[in-house]
């Protein structure tokens, strides 16, 4: 367990407090959409009602993470945030492609939803056009992406939040600074097993220590590319969603959980496991829960 | 004469990495591959004609490189020692072993160590608060590098800048320590002003002396006064610092007037230092230019 020397910052995203020393802020958890599929809105009906339930039954806040694939469905996307996602619910939006994130941003603009959007992510591979559309079209708060394509290491998460691995002009924690987006969530950047993949759990703690943002990664991608763990069908989904118990236990703020269709699952785990936390944390540093922790809703 | 003459790169060559499709590889959760920056670099080597060639350094610079993957470094903000410096793993040997694989039997390899010395200068010392120690540190973890490198390549060249500013006492030492056990010819790379020191390269326990003769011409006046024939020489005919290139016959020009001060010692030709941070075009050019002009000696 962890206490962290650093200040922690603790950010208000749209009501979601995420960050601080651990055993305050329960877990956020952060479940994905439409991941290997376009827009689906029944996805979306059939889902989103029973999460945002849990979450407030257990105390575990979750943001919804709509992967956004092609330009086309952006705006079905949007659609679908607008009316299903509950007043101001705050969302992320999860694209690789750089032109599919400067129009999410224009729509998101156009439809006054950016205060509730957290981008995800800013990374090395940031290009002039995307880092113009997010001065211009500011949203809420970003994930940074702490992958290094040239050093798995701890250290090289530390490189490129510093420098950018001299692969961009400036370091990451500099280009979200200079576009005006000031809460952050680091993302340690989980990779595939044979490429360190422990490091993306071990660089929690350092991160948090040096920094002080809120600190989380999708641990669950590990799990998805062990090949051999798929040989073991009973097994294989409940390390998938036990792998996220991994990050409150290092001391982490949010998880990346993996497909929405798993929140029965890992809502609950996360929470025991930060009730486990939190009871050590508060005995041994004096850290009380918040009053939304599960350890309240479920144990008082 | 000419046959004698060849033509080198001194380590980095220009590459135009694309961080998105970088990015693109995590996502697919693929092994980040670098082999198309190398193909880059190696393949304009080679079709520029150059015959001694390195793996282009494309990864990194040319002290990442290195420091990366010793045991007692890592790199942050900076490059850092925070342990003992030891050798764990091979450096730039699956580098040059693809490059081996892509070229002929008729070019040939060097390859290029960073040097103890500018390593130790060029990190934050949490560890050894000592430059001596850390290089030290350095040439030993190195040496091991250096002996399983030698069965790939043709010479071994350690490049080591920071003497142009400071040589310090204990050099020769430094790098006897590197190269123990070394039985490819040796080069010793300094760019930069080394007019006071030329009697101190002289006496380094490496065959081969190179420098940054186009852009500090007036090295070629200065080595003639201590010129005793003990090294041979590779000579710097282009500048890695300005984009203007140079034509044939300004290079051909600056090849005969080193041919006078070291004759025929003088047996590779190079550019001044790595083309790292010139434009790939430039580079490419430059390079062209100097095969060019090495054959018209």
């Amino acid at each position: 367990m962890f206490s962290f020397t650093k200040e922690q910052k603790v950010l208000d995203i749209k009501g979601v407090r995420v960050g601080g020393q651990p055993g305050v802020n329960p877990t956020l958890i952060i479940t994905g959409f439409f991941f290997k599929s376009k827009p689906d809105r029944g996805l979306a009906e059939r889902y989103i009602p029973g999460l945002i339930s849990l979450s407030g039954k257990l105390g575990n806040p979750v943001i919804p993470d709509f992967f956004i694939k092609r330009e086309e469905y952006v705006d079905d996307v949007v659609e679908i945030i607008k009316e299903i996602l509950p007043g101001d619910h705050p969302f992320s939006v999860d694209i690789v492609d750089p032109a599919v994130k400067v129009k999410t941003l224009e729509r998101l603009h156009e439809e006054d939803m950016l205060s509730r959007t957290i981008y995800n992510s800013i990374h090395v591979g940031v290009t002039s056009k995307e880092q113009e559309a997010l001065e211009e079209y500011k949203p809420e708060a970003a994930i940074v992406l702490c992958f290094n394509p040239k050093d798995n290491s701890v250290d090289g998460r530390i490189e490129v939040l510093e420098n950018s691995a001299h692969l961009n002009d400036k370091g990451l924690l500099d280009l979200a600074k200079e576009v005006g987006v000031d809460k952050l969530l680091l993302d340690t950047a989980a990779m595939s097993p044979g490429e360190n993949s422990g490091a993306a759990l071990a660089a929690i703690p350092v991160l948090k220590e040096e920094y002080g943002y809120p600190v989380g990664c999708a641990i669950h991608n590990v799990v998805e590319k062990s090949t051999w763990l798929k040989n073991y069908d009973d097994v294989y989904r409940v390390v998938d969603a036990s792998s996220n118990s991994a990050v409150p236990l290092f001391g982490g703020d949010y998880v990346i959980s993996g497909p929405v269709e798993y929140y029965n699952t890992v809502i609950p785990l996360v929470a025991w496991f930060d009730i486990l936390v939190s009871e050590y944390t508060e005995g041994y540093f004096g850290v009380e829960p918040s009053v939304n922790h599960p350890r309240r809703r479920l144990l008082r | 004469m000419s046959k004698r003459l060849m033509t080198t790169v001194v380590g980095s060559y220009p590459v135009d990495v694309d961080a998105l499709s970088l990015i693109r590889s995590y996502y697919e959760s693929e092994e980040v591959k670098w082999g198309y920056y190398i193909e880059s670099a190696v393949g304009d080597m080679v079709k520029a004609g150059v015959d001694i060639i390195s793996d282009g350094q494309t990864r990194d610079s040319f002290i990442n490189i290195f420091i990366r993957r010793l045991e007692g470094c890592r790199v942050r903000a900076r490059p850092e020692i925070i342990a003992p410096i030891r050798y764990k793993e091979g450096i730039i040997l699956d580098d040059y072993k693809y490059v081996k694989n892509m070229i002929t039997s008729t070019t040939r390899l060097k390859g290029v160590i960073t040097g103890p010395y500018t390593l130790a200068k060029s990190c934050v010392d949490y560890y050894y608060y000592d430059t001596e120690k850390a290089a030290y540190g350095f040439a030993e973890a190195l040496n091991e590098e250096a002996v399983r490198l030698q069965g790939l390549v043709d010479y071994i060249s350690v490049d080591e800048p920071f003497y142009s500013q400071e040589l310090p006492v204990y050099s020769k030492e430094l790098l006897s320590t590197l190269l123990r056990g070394v039985d490819k010819p040796s080069v010793l790379h300094v760019c930069g002003d080394v007019s006071g020191i030329i009697p101190d390269l002289l006496d380094q326990p490496v065959d081969m002396l190179s420098h940054e003769f186009k852009a500090s011409s007036f090295l070629l006046d200065e080595f003639k006064e201590y010129w005793d024939d003990s090294k041979m020489i590779c000579l710097g005919v282009v500048r890695a610092d300005s984009q203007v290139v140079e034509t044939v016959d300004e290079i051909k020009t600056h090849i005969d007037k080193g041919l006078n001060v070291f004759g025929d010692r003088l047996v590779h030709v190079a550019p001044d230092c790595g083309l790292r941070l010139l434009p790939r075009k430039v580079a490419f050019q430059k390079l062209s230019n100097m095969v060019e002009a090495a054959r018209l000696v």
